[in-house]
């Protein structure tokens, strides 16, 4: 153990200790440096007495050549160490100013859970002090009518009479409201759902069959090529519209027997012709051949 | 003779000329090199000035977060009974 604490201290020793030697060597450089500067000024005043004192001026011209050489080399050396040792130093202070940020980061996040902490215990004893009340949601519509109006979960939904379905039924007062308006909602938007799959049925068939008469009343009035043309189209397109057609054909009278033909579309044709417009009466039997020749098709 | 010390003559001019035109020489790439150190100084300074500053900013910011931490961590110790459930 004693071994090891003076290993883990030398770490810590050793990093401030290179520091302080880091710092002591560009100290020395920078000192060097400067002692440079007056070994170079003697020099030169004893080279340029020597030169106007002695004989050998060649010998000293030459002399001083390359000490100046020497000189520029041996600033420039300086120079570049003291560069270095400094650019080194720079760098590990801001090495070490980095891991400061990082370690007051830190104790910024230390503190700032603290203060939420303060916070919440706050929040939380001051919300157990207070009640608070809650109320259940029990809608009841107002008395005028002497009734409550409200759906029916119960109803069951037959492929026939499913169009008749989505009415509403009221029943008499004495029935429990236990049921909250919501769950009614719920129920009743399950209902509306199935009556609007059927409800589109519907109106798909009722615009294919006014197609349909409108085409087989154009027909009738041209030559018997159009129609047959025109009754060709019409199985070509699809077998919804072939199933029209054998419905057509089937119950062509019924429609026809029922009300006028379709002598509106005459009047597009014809403009001065003004005609009474009727609608043709939609029979159940034909509708219900319609669907069910659907049905037979789809399956 | 005469001839001959004017020919000597020319030629010590020659001589000296070429000498001279040598230190000459000399002297241009000393004052070269000269400038070209004195280039690398300014540079250097201009660097390392930047660099300074830059550190000094982030002690100076460093100094405020803490100053600030040590106003936060007073106002704690002072209040214990907040961290008390």
């Amino acid at each position: 153990m004693e071994v090891e604490r003076p290993r883990q201290d030398n770490p810590a020793m050793t990093l401030d200790e290179a520091s302080m030697e880091q710092s002591k060597s560009f100290v020395k450089a920078l000192q060097e440096l400067k002692n440079l500067r007056p070994q170079l000024y003697s020099a030169a005043d004893y080279c340029e007495k020597s030169y106007l004192h002695s004989e050998q001026k060649q010998m000293v011209l030459d002399n001083l050549k390359d000490y100046a050489v020497r000189a520029l080399v041996n600033a420039v050396d300086h120079l570049g160490t003291v560069a270095y040792k400094l650019t080194d130093l720079l760098e590990q202070q801001t090495l070490d100013v980095s891991s400061m940020e990082l370690k007051v980061s830190c104790l910024d996040q230390q503190l700032l859970t603290c203060q939420t902490f303060t916070v919440k215990e706050g929040l939380r004893q001051q919300q157990l002090l207070a009640i608070i009340p809650r109320h259940h949601k029990h809608y009841i519509l107002p008395n005028s009518v002497n009734k409550k109006v409200h759906f029916s979960p119960h109803i069951q939904t037959d492929a026939r009479q499913s169009h008749i379905q989505t009415r509403p039924r009221l029943f008499p007062a004495g029935t429990p409201a236990s049921k909250t308006l919501s769950w009614h909602l719920a129920s009743e938007t399950k209902s509306t759902l199935k009556g609007s799959r059927t409800f589109t049925r519907l109106v798909t068939g009722t615009l294919a069959y006014t197609l349909i008469m409108q085409l087989y009343e154009n027909a009738e009035e041209g030559a018997r090529t159009k129609s047959s043309a025109a009754y060709l189209q019409l199985s070509n397109a699809g077998p919804v519209s072939g199933a029209a057609m054998q419905t057509l054909g089937g119950a062509r009278r019924d429609p026809l027997d029922g009300s006028k033909p379709l002598t509106a579309f005459r009047s597009f044709d014809t403009p001065t012709r003004r005609e009474v417009v009727r609608t043709p009466i939609r029979s159940k039997s034909m509708l219900s051949a319609f669907f069910v020749k659907q049905k037979t098709l789809k399956t | 003779m005469a001839r001959a010390g004017g020919i000597t003559e020319a030629v010590n001019v020659g001589i000296a000329v070429q000498a001279d035109w040598d230190n000459r020489e000399f002297i241009s790439q000393i004052s070269h090199n000269v400038r070209a150190l004195f280039d690398f100084l300014v540079k250097f300074e201009a660097t390392t000035k930047s660099k300074l500053a830059s550190l000094n900013e982030k002690l100076d910011t460093l100094e405020r977060r803490l100053e600030l931490i040590e106003v936060q961590v007073g106002t704690a110790t002072a209040n214990p009974s907040l961290f008390t459930p």
